[in-house]
């Protein structure tokens, strides 16, 4: 074996050995990315961001963070307070099961409406629809990672 | 500069894990290609620095342009995007360059640098979409319209290209060619992630019954049925078989990415068999392409002749390949001993050369493609761009798949390219098109999505509650 084919072989090896490097760079971030989106995953399943509010509360362009199950409505005890004369006072429930988000209408006396359709019993709900009680509309939102 | 960026608003950002990537990716190239030209001069040089200087030169002037724009995006996509690009340039300068020929004026472009060319090009129009697209109201507010730009080039190729007993692929209208099915496909997501984020919850319903499957109301599967013809039609009108079985599939998973419903996917999957059946006994073209992937040493000289060779390439680079430029001359050596070997046929080449640890890395590339694009997908504000950032992804992956299938005698070889390694300018654009959006759908500082349309009818007067 000559120096030339030592060297060209040499050369050759070095060029998969960078192929595997710029992959062996991609896994790091990729990994880096993965964990820390892990990290900051279970934050919050999605927000209501709050589209029109005619009576203020809750105040129109305002964000609010959803658990698993969040009700909604003019009594005090819901996990959000809706305060609009149409609204009734246990409205309406938003649920998250398996890996979608779910609104069901609790009998109200207005009604419950997604994307401008009235809604009966319980309904699948995707992230960008609107939901509108009374005069207050809301927008099912993911929380940005 | 600085301060005219800062009155204008814009914060340039380090993407440092960018920076490190491309700079990797330089040396590779530039690796790569002294081993080819020592190789093809026999001694040691580096060859001539041209071309790569020129390629790695534009990769970082867009990774400027990011950096001072200030974007946060995406910081992978650019430098896989850069590798696929750069064994693109290794292999096509290895291979003859008469296989493609552009003359202006005196000057005489070879392959390799009509495909720098192309490459330059693709990433300028990459790096303009990524940078420029601040809102989707323009792919989300028009999807009929979009469809209907599809179906029109579609009826184009039809009417104005040459009746040929192969593939009608391309379209020539005054000095300008193009395969119009490679614009299609991009054309396809966007209408599709508009139709399906908008239906999604009514074809995810349940009504009709088929013995043990449930299916969605009956109107709701008429798309399905029409995508099904398309599909078909692009079949029999542009015997492209490679676009049509693309289409189909990049269709049916995002079917049943938004819908969640598995009873599409048995479905569509029956479709296919039905049709595959009826035009495998009509069109010879199918006949022989599943033929020979059957038994290719059926008609060795002939219709197995490409298979069979492209076989015989991976069997000699063994592991570790022959070295870049030693192949032997059957793959790519001179014109025409093996067709298409620049754009069918490159997956085979680089297998030889580099390969199966440089064919495994290939695919790994695709792969992480594949793991961006869906991560993109998963953090996506709203279903429109989840689903557009899945289909986009689909589409560069999958084609990635049926041709990667095709070349190893997998699947039944159709005549589509390989993702920014194969020869080609259509391709080469459609593709920077759909990483450029890619890139744009993963800037966390984009515009938020509006809300739909049908919500801002009011519902007055109410009644006051009890």
């Amino acid at each position: 074996m000559d120096a030339f084919t030592i060297t060209l072989w040499i050369v050759r090896i070095t060029f998969v050995i960078l192929l595997y490097l710029f992959f062996a760079a991609l896994l790091r971030v990729l990994w880096r990315d993965l964990r820390s989106t892990v990290a900051t995953s279970g934050r919050s399943l999605g927000r209501l961001v709050v589209v029109a509010s005619p009576e203020g509360r809750p105040p129109a362009g305002s964000s609010i963070p959803l658990d698993a199950i969040t009700s909604l409505g003019r009594d005090v005890n819901n996990s959000i307070t809706v305060e609009d004369s149409f609204v009734s006072a246990d409205h309406a429930v938003l649920t998250f099961r398996g890996r979608a988000w779910y609104l069901e209408d609790r009998g109200s006396t207005n009604g419950t409406y997604v994307n401008g359709q009235r809604v009966a019993g319980v309904v699948p709900l995707g992230y960008g629809d609107e939901v509108q009680l009374g005069q207050v509309r809301l927008r099912l939102e993911r929380v940005p990672a | 500069m600085m301060a005219a960026l800062y009155r204008a608003g814009i914060r340039p950002r380090l993407r440092y894990q960018e920076t490190i990537l491309l700079a990797l990716m330089g040396v590779a190239l530039f690796a790569g290609w002294a081993s080819l030209a020592s190789q093809q001069a026999g001694r040691m040089t580096i060859g001539d620095p041209a071309i790569p200087g020129i390629y790695v030169g534009i990769l970082f002037a867009i990774h400027l342009a990011f950096v001072l724009t200030g974007r946060r995006m995406d910081q992978v996509l650019l430098p896989v995007t850069g590798m696929l690009g750069s064994l693109s340039l290794l292999l096509m300068a290895r291979l003859p360059q008469g296989l493609a020929g552009l003359s202006v004026g005196s000057l005489e472009l070879g392959l390799a640098p009509l495909q720098l060319l192309w490459l330059s090009l693709a990433l300028a129009v990459l790096a303009v979409l990524a940078v420029a697209v601040r809102n989707d109201n323009w792919l989300r507010e028009y999807k009929y319209t979009w469809a209907a730009v599809g179906i029109g080039l579609l009826l184009l190729v039809f009417v104005l290209s040459p009746d040929t007993s192969g593939p009608r692929l391309s379209l020539q209208i005054g000095p300008i060619a193009g395969q119009p099915s490679e614009l299609l496909k991009v054309i396809l997501v966007v209408f599709l992630a508009g139709y399906l984020a908008e239906n999604r919850t009514l074809l995810a319903r349940t009504s009709t019954r088929l013995g043990p499957i449930s299916l969605p109301p009956v109107p709701y599967l008429l798309p399905m049925v029409a995508m099904w013809g398309v599909a078909l039609a692009i079949v029999i009108i542009q015997r492209d078989l490679g676009a049509a079985l693309l289409f189909f599939t990049v269709f049916l998973t995002l079917l049943y990415v938004a819908t969640r419903r598995f009873a599409y996917v048995v479905l569509g999957m029956a479709m296919f068999l039905g049709g595959a059946v009826i035009l495998y006994q009509l069109f010879p073209l199918v006949r022989v392409r599943v033929d020979v992937w059957l038994d290719p040493w059926s008609d060795p000289l002939d219709t197995g002749f490409q298979i069979i060779h492209a076989l015989y390439a991976f069997g000699r680079g063994g592991i570790l390949g022959t070295g870049l430029g030693a192949g032997l001359p059957a793959v790519g050596g001179t014109p025409g001993d093996l067709p298409a070997i620049h754009t069918d046929f490159v997956y085979a080449a680089l297998g030889e050369e580099l390969g199966m640890l440089g064919a495994l890395a290939i695919v790994a590339l695709y792969a992480v493609i594949a793991e961006r694009g869906l991560r993109i997908a998963a953090r996506a504000a709203d279903d429109f761009r989840a689903l557009l950032a899945t289909g986009l992804t689909l589409v560069i992956v999958i084609q990635a798949a049926l041709i990667i299938g095709g070349n190893l005698k997998l699947v039944p070889l159709t005549g589509i390219t390989l993702p920014f390694i194969s020869y080609g300018g259509s391709s080469l654009l459609a593709n920077a098109i759909v990483v450029g959006l890619m890139l744009a759908l993963s800037d966390r500082g984009v515009e938020p999505p509006p809300p739909p349309s049908s919500a801002r009818r009011f519902h007055l007067p109410f009644r006051s509650p009890a």
